[in-house]
């Protein structure tokens, strides 16, 4: 695939290997059906437990079993999960940067050990539910409450002290929608307003989803990602013990410093699908004579193969110096959106122009672009919209928010 | 125990591609695991993990460059490497007999229970490596084995071996022994990101002809190639148009016509 300053040549031995695995698994075991599953509406999920095994979810945490790979490798296991489908690296950035990211990085040491193992495994199915019918750019505004359910735990009742303890928890009440995974889910991260406490804090539940109360509805009639599954999470009294709480994170902070993760991830997976556009559109127009000839040699043509490349590789340039700043430290999440908004805008564009290049073909689900296009379309508003961003970087460039 | 699997790096060349003095143009190539030792691999690596307590070694002749494909090998749950080269081997045209001293060496340092390798490289496709380490080093063998159990004490594998026109032979091995492996013996694995990182830190020991007792005779070969080419290819195929029955109507006629079916 395209690469061409070379940045792969740089690549570590094992970096290297990843890549291939990545490349050869997808091509193997994804590429031949996700049209199918696309047309179907259909996440391929007898992969989900063989994606597990190979340690595609959140392989650059630490411990838990998981393989502690360089935040480039990461980047680059992403780059050829979307060079096949935004719905196949959605499903790794959802179960890794949005649900073990978070246990990793907020939970007890008992969630951890329950959790990360089995998610990272892909025995277990995990989702995020942060957006609401209400609040979708303005997460904040969020209406989803949980309240302390101690009531039991108040009882004179000596006997009853065992049994109160265990009905010491919380009760959630409120709707998530746009949910990735929650009809397959096995458990959520739901964001919600702690109403009991002071201030009315935002914190994380785990909610395991064949609890009572839970319902997650999925959602039908998508034009855009439908390699992928989406759904509601529906959420009538539901109760949770207290050890489902993430006890180490309160506020948005929570839940934004997810997005940082999956939306690094992101920006890496953008060029991918970019490069596989690239690739087709090389390939078609290489090959698909017209006028006697093979197309491509049209200066028409070859002044979009040369901007297309140009933009890919730019886009490419941005994601391996992220890689580095993550990797010692350094990065800021102003800077990750920078790369989501101009990697997401990057690979819509050329996936449009890469569609146009291989004219009525174009249109259909044999080949990649169209599809890429209309997933992009997804990407763009998922994970913070591009408008977001652009107000998140002009806060940082100007030092006013244009959110108050 | 202890399993040697032969592991070679093989050259694909590319779809256009130019030949350049007796060789394709190096530009042209690209090198991989060669596809049958990767199922050699797997059933050296199941057997590894069902009898727990064997070691699974690879041994490769090849450049530096090969370091790749072998980890490939670690990274899919071989314990350690050998790599064998030096500089007369860089300037040898290998044959098989040449190969088969080399190994017969390693074989000789390692002393395995039990040796797999391909039935055949993707590259120069002799297919006659293992069989000839067998005879050189006195093991019993069985070539082109496609299914493969083995006695608990791993005393013998009952094997199945592909003969041409869709004959099988089934029959027993005792070991020590070589097997040469067929595609489609085991469903070979992806290496996952943990085996990957884990290949890192795995050994790869360098051999030179002299590490292994041998001197650059070992590497003559009596063959040398003298010419490569693209030979002219003949393509004649028929499109049949229509709906299935009429393909079949058209398809009918031909094989008639050509007297494949009477009338
Ligand atoms: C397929 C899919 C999967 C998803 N998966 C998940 C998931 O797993 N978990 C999850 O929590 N969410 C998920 N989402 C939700 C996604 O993050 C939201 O759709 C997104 O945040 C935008 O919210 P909204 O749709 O309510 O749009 P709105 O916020 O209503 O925005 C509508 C338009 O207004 C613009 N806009 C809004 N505010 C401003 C402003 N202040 N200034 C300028 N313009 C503004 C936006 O840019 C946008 O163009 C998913 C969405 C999709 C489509």
């Amino acid at each position: 695939m395209l690469d061409y300053v070379g940045l792969e040549a740089d690549l570590s031995a094992e970096e290297k290997l990843i890549r291939d695995t990545a490349r050869e698994f997808v091509a193997e075991e994804v590429a031949p059906d996700i049209a199918d599953h696309y047309e179907a509406g259909t996440f391929p999920t007898d992969i989900i437990s063989e994606m597990g095994e190979l340690g595609f979810y959140a392989p650059n945490l630490e411990g838990y079993g998981s393989p502690n790979v360089s935040e480039r490798a990461y980047g680059l296991l992403m780059q050829e999960l979307e060079a096949c489908d935004s719905g196949l690296r959605s499903m790794a950035s959802v179960q890794g940067a949005l649900v073990m990211y978070p246990i990793h990085a907020f939970g007890s040491e008992a969630q951890k050990e329950e959790w990360l193992p089995a998610l990272g495994q892909g025995e277990a199915v995990g989702c995020f539910g942060l957006t609401e019918p209400e609040h979708g750019s303005n997460p904040s505004g969020m209406e989803t409450r949980a309240e302390r359910d101690s009531a039991e735990g108040t009882s004179a009742d000596p006997s009853e002290v065992v049994a109160s303890e265990d009905a010491d928890g919380f009760v959630l009440n409120g709707e998530k929608t746009w949910i990735t995974n929650s009809p397959i889910a096995d458990v959520a991260v739901v964001w919600a307003k702690l109403t009991s406490d002071d201030g009315s804090p935002v914190r994380g539940f785990l909610v395991e989803t064949d609890r009572d109360g839970v319902e997650t509805p999925k959602i039908e009639d998508k034009l855009s990602m439908r390699a992928s599954v989406t759904g509601g999470i529906v959420l009538d009294d539901v109760r949770v013990p207290e050890e489902n709480i993430l006890p180490d994170v309160t506020g948005m902070k929570g839940p934004l410093s997810c997005l940082t993760q999956a939306r690094y991830g992101i920006a890496w997976g953008a060029v991918g699908a970019a490069r596989d556009c690239f690739e087709t559109a090389r390939e078609y127009q290489t090959d698909r004579e017209q006028f006697g000839g093979p197309i491509a040699r049209f200066q028409i043509q070859q002044e979009k193969f040369a901007e297309m490349a140009t933009q890919i590789t730019l886009a490419q340039l941005l994601a391996y110096r992220l890689a580095d700043l993550k990797e010692r430290g350094d990065l800021r999440p102003q800077q990750v959106s920078m790369a989501k908004r101009n990697n997401v805008r990057m690979a819509r564009d050329q996936a449009r122009v890469a569609r146009e290049m291989l004219g009525g073909n174009g249109i259909t689900t044999d080949y990649s672009p169209m599809r890429h296009l209309s997933n992009l379309e997804t990407v763009y508003t998922y994970e913070g919209t591009h408008d977001i961003h652009s107000l998140i970087l002009g806060e940082d460039l100007t030092g006013l928010s244009a959110f108050s | 125990m202890k399993i040697l699997v032969t592991v070679k790096e093989v050259a694909e060349a590319a779809d256009d591609f130019e030949i350049e003095g007796t060789d394709i143009g190096e530009q042209y190539l690209e090198y991989d695991l060669n596809e049958w030792d990767d199922y050699a691999i797997e059933a050296a690596v199941q057997l590894s993990e069902t009898y727990g307590d064997i070691e699974v070694v690879s041994a490769t002749i090849g450049p530096e460059r090969s370091e790749e494909t072998i980890r490939m090998a670690l990274a899919k749950g071989v314990d350690r490497a050998i790599r064998v080269w030096d500089d007369d081997i860089a300037a040898a045209d290998l044959d098989v007999a040449a190969k088969t001293r080399l190994f017969a060496a390693v074989v000789d340092e390692e002393e395995p229970d039990l040796v797999l390798s391909g039935v055949q490289a993707a590259d120069d496709g002799f297919g006659a490596t293992g069989v000839s380490v067998a005879d050189e080093i006195g093991f019993d063998w069985a070539a082109v084995v496609n299914h493969l159990d083995t006695e608990d004490d791993l005393s013998t594998a009952h094997v199945h071996r592909e003969l041409e026109g869709g004959i099988e032979e089934l029959t027993d091995v005792d070991l020590p022994a070589v097997l040469t492996i067929q595609t489609g013996l085991n469903e070979p694995r992806y290496a996952s990101l943990r085996g990957i990182r884990q290949a890192q830190s795995k050994e790869i020991a360098a051999f030179g002809l002299a590490d292994l007792g041998l001197d650059a005779d070992a590497v003559d070969s009596p063959i040398s190639r003298t010419g490569m080419y693209e030979p002219e290819t003949e393509s004649d195929a028929t499109y049949f148009d229509g709906a299935a029955d009429e393909q079949a109507a058209q398809l009918a006629d031909v094989l008639r016509e050509k007297g494949v079916v009477s009338e």
